[in-house]
């Protein structure tokens, strides 16, 4: 009998335990539903804390003031989970979008509202944004995006004092900066920092490599019939990208640790060595926003520097951003947007000292930013838009899921490890895992 | 929920009355669905227009919450003592033969809602396509069983499975005996090996992160624990969750150090409760310490140990927060079921793949349930 009893609470326990169990393999399925019209325009995001009230501080001076609606930014930790909920249950007004391929996901998912549909003039916006970005955001002929935010990705850093003491220069082809690195090396130094680690998203740095030596040795036109899948994975002007990649990475003395440590090195840490005395390396290639990772001593110009990712064949620069999609066909919503993308309002971004955002309209020059890298990334950024044809949004955020944010990501990493040789398996793995459609 | 309905499907048993006409108990049925669905429908209605109306009150929050609060425990009361009123109106009858359901039938239909719907759902997901509109066949679970990394997944479940259990109940085991020998410190010794498993398992493993943490030469000095021990003794720094596969041993030894506190606390338990007279007994027969511990303590508390490696091994299968925070699972080949099934329905955004690999989960969670609920009825048997 005491037995018995004392199996009480542990059965209880197996109990719920089984039942979470049950209950983990449920999905959201929220119900239909209208949003009321509350005043409010809520403008969801998954940016940082910090970055989300800098914008929640800008709409508070500049636009809730001058009109009868409040516009409320919220950040979620959650994001994608709070989007498919929120969408379903039709309570979503705005939301900031990093990927142009879930901007299209949403499109098909039928709750995103076209901007043909609000009364934009999509000539115009193409004007503003370049016909290229604007373009990131087609879904069946109609337009679901409306760039909010940039980021320059073909950046490499080095730091600028040692550089200069050591009498090195910035290298303006890729063999000029092969010529560098192993000047570096004869000089008893290591000429660069890696690291890939990310925790779930592993591998993307890497992908950035590649997709910048891509645009730098295909071309844009070649580089879009990769995006789309239009050529092969495993494609001779892929391979060609991998092979580029592999000769910085696998050459002995390149990279500080070697390449088949780059996977557990965290990628905020990577820029780490550069700022040591003397350098532990001397360039990474990185996007703008790993200034926040720089040790806060660091001053811009001084102490760091960077310059564009150099050509090879073609000329091509790197982007990222994020795309704002409207789920609430309501006048106070457009006239949001209309602000929102407005010169008064992203010149202001620009300004605040806890942003790195960089404004995707063309019309924003590069006196909104005190910040000088900032400033010069602007500038190559909006001279690339408005040309049109330099100009390429970042691979992986467009591919499908299973690739862009999966077998890339991996089997990158598995070519770090396993060596140059594995370059072809690698390819093929990405190619096999290509969705059918 | 599952024992107060026994008890009350226990209850119904127990009512004895002349065997109804056919139109009574039509009647009878009519009353019991009523009875049984008008509690959730109408608890569920004042919930939803109380809900709306407090979320736009301005009042203070704290009285909001306790508005809330007194509605909502305050109505569901209210609610069944209602229906019960309600019933003391009906025909003597039929009075008993309704009443049961009132109590335990809203918590059939909560279940059914919650639990049971879903359950459905997932599985007809699981035959559906990414977004979950198109039928696609076997397509989804083709993928489970073929793809690398959901096979790597199956692999490192199973030896979750086999492994945590195993080293949890004979570590925990092994305390538990050896601190019931202890003539002192024995609540200390015991809230020392317990104290884990008032962490949550991602908090857990942030704390492992830092004891395996490794950086390799020119990115600064180690600071992990482990690469500290091994750079003290003049050897080189080992980055240890890149080991294949010894990795996966290293995020399960996080798992065992959480709940070996647990199974010692109830191994303990039980040992304590072994009467005294049987092990004199025994030991005036001669027996050895060993033969005590291998003859009798083993088989009394044998039922125990089952129930605790239950636990485990339902909790091993679920692990998703350990090899989540600890990174790069893909990279490590440290992936398992459940930190796949999130992957694909909510980094990779495909329903239809996520709820097979939820699925495959589910089925294989449900033999465990099995032995588990069989042995629990033959110990009811017994008594």
């Amino acid at each position: 009998m005491r037995k018995v009893r004392m199996l009480a609470l542990p059965v209880v326990l197996v109990m719920i335990a089984a039942a979470c169990s049950a209950e983990e393999s449920s999905d959201g399925n929220g119900g239909g539903g209208q949003a009321e019209n509350k005043g409010t325009v809520n403008v969801l995001n998954a940016l940082e804390p910090e970055e989300n009230a800098v914008l929640q501080a800008i709409a508070d001076d500049l636009i809730n003031p001058e009109v009868d609606y409040v516009v409320e930014f919220e950040q979620s930790g959650d994001f994608e989970q709070q989007v498919q909920i929120r969408a379903e249950g039709g309570t979503l007004d705005v939301i900031l979008l990093p990927q142009p391929g879930s901007v299209q996901a949403q499109a098909e998912g039928g709750n995103a509202v076209s901007l043909e549909d609000l009364g934009f003039d999509i000539g115009e916006l193409e004007g503003t944004f370049g016909e290229y970005f604007l373009s990131l955001g087609e879904f069946e002929g109609e337009h679901y995006g409306i760039p909010t935010n940039i980021n320059l990705k073909s950046m490499v850093w080095y730091p600028k004092d040692d550089f200069d003491a050591a009498g090195y220069t910035v290298p303006s082809t890729f063999d000029e900066m092969i010529a560098l690195s192993d000047q570096i090396k004869a000089d008893g130094g290591t000429p660069w920092c890696v690291g890939f680690e990310s925790e779930a998203a592993t591998g993307w740095p890497a992908t950035d490599w590649m997709e910048d030596i891509m645009l730098a040795t295909a071309g844009t036109e070649t580089y879009t019939q990769w995006v789309n899948h239009e050529i092969p994975f495993n494609d001779p002007a892929v391979q060609n990208a991998g092979e580029l990649f592999g000769d910085i990475m696998f050459t002995d003395g390149y990279v500080l640790g070697g390449a088949d440590q780059t996977p557990s090195i965290a990628f905020g840490d990577a820029p780490g060595p550069m700022f040591q005395d003397p350098p532990g390396c001397w360039l990474h290639r990185q996007a703008s926003f790993i200034t926040a990772f720089f040790p806060e001593d660091a001053e811009a110009g001084v102490d760091y520097d960077w310059f564009p990712f150099p050509s090879v064949e073609q000329q091509g620069t790197l982007f990222a951003g994020e795309l704002a999609v409207v789920f609430s066909n309501r006048p106070e919503v457009v006239d949001f947007l209309e602000r929102f993308m407005g010169e008064e309002v992203q010149c202001q971004m620009g300004s605040e000292p806890g942003s790195s955002r960089i404004s995707p309209n063309v019309n924003v020059g590069p006196d909104c930013y005190p910040n000088p890298i900032l400033a010069g990334a602007s500038e190559v950024l909006t001279e690339a838009l408005a040309g049109g044809g330099a100009a390429g949004f970042d691979a992986s955020d467009q591919m499908p899921p299973e690739v862009g944010s999966g077998t890339f990501w991996t089997e990158m990493m598995s070519y770090m490890q396993e060596g140059p040789d594995s370059l072809p398996t690698v390819l093929e793995t990405i190619e096999a895992s290509w969705p059918a459609e | 929920m599952k024992t107060s309905s026994d008890d009350a499907a226990g209850a119904t048993g127990a009512i004895e009355e002349p065997p109804p006409t056919g139109s009574q108990t039509v009647f009878l049925s009519i009353l019991r669905v009523v009875g049984a669905l008008a509690i959730p429908i109408v608890g569920f209605g004042v919930l939803a227009v109380a809900f709306d109306f407090l979320r736009e009150a301005d009042a203070n929050r704290f009285l909001v919450v306790g508005v809330a609060i007194v509605i909502g425990v305050g109505g569901v009361f209210f609610l069944y003592w209602g229906m019960n009123r309600v019933i003391e109106f009906l025909p003597a009858r039929y009075q008993e033969g309704v009443r049961p359901y009132i109590f335990v039938g809203p918590a059939l239909v909560i279940l059914a809602v919650f639990l049971i719907y879903p359950v459905i759902n997932t599985v007809l997901v699981s035959f559906k396509d990414r977004v979950g509109e198109e039928f696609v066949g076997l397509d989804n679970y083709r993928f489970v069983f073929t793809d690398e990394s959901m096979l790597r997944a199956i692999r490192n479940t199973f030896g979750w499975i086999v492994i945590v259990p195993a080293l949890g109940v004979s570590i925990g085991l092994a305390f538990a005996t050896l601190a019931d020998r202890l003539r002192r410190g024995e609540a200390v010794a015991k809230s020392m090996i317990f104290l884990p498993m008032a962490i949550s398992f991602a908090g857990a493993s942030i704390t492992w992160r830092l004891i395996y943490s490794f950086r390799p030469e020119g990115f600064g000095t180690n600071i992990g624990l482990l690469n500290g021990i091994m750079t003290g003794l003049g050897q080189d720094p080992v980055s240890w969750l890149d080991i294949k596969p010894w990795n996966n041993l290293f995020l399960m030894v996080i798992m065992v150090w959480m709940q070996t506190g647990f199974a010692m606390v109830v191994l303990s338990a039980a040992i304590k409760s072994i009467p005294d007279e049987i092990l004199e007994a025994a030991r005036i027969d001669g027996a050895s310490e060993l033969q005590v511990f291998r003859r009798i303590i083993i088989p009394t508390i044998l039922p125990t140990i089952a129930v605790v490696t239950t636990y485990m091994v339902i909790n091993a299968m679920k692990v998703f927060d350990i090899v989540f925070v600890m990174g790069s699972p893909e990279t490590r080949g440290t992936e398992v079921i459940a930190e796949r099934m999130i992957d694909w329905f909510f980094l990779s955004n495909h329903d239809g793949r996520g709820a097979a690999i939820a699925v495959i989960l589910f089925i294989a969670i449900i033999p465990v349930m099995i032995v588990n609920i069989r042995r629990f009825r033959e110990e009811e048997a017994i008594r």
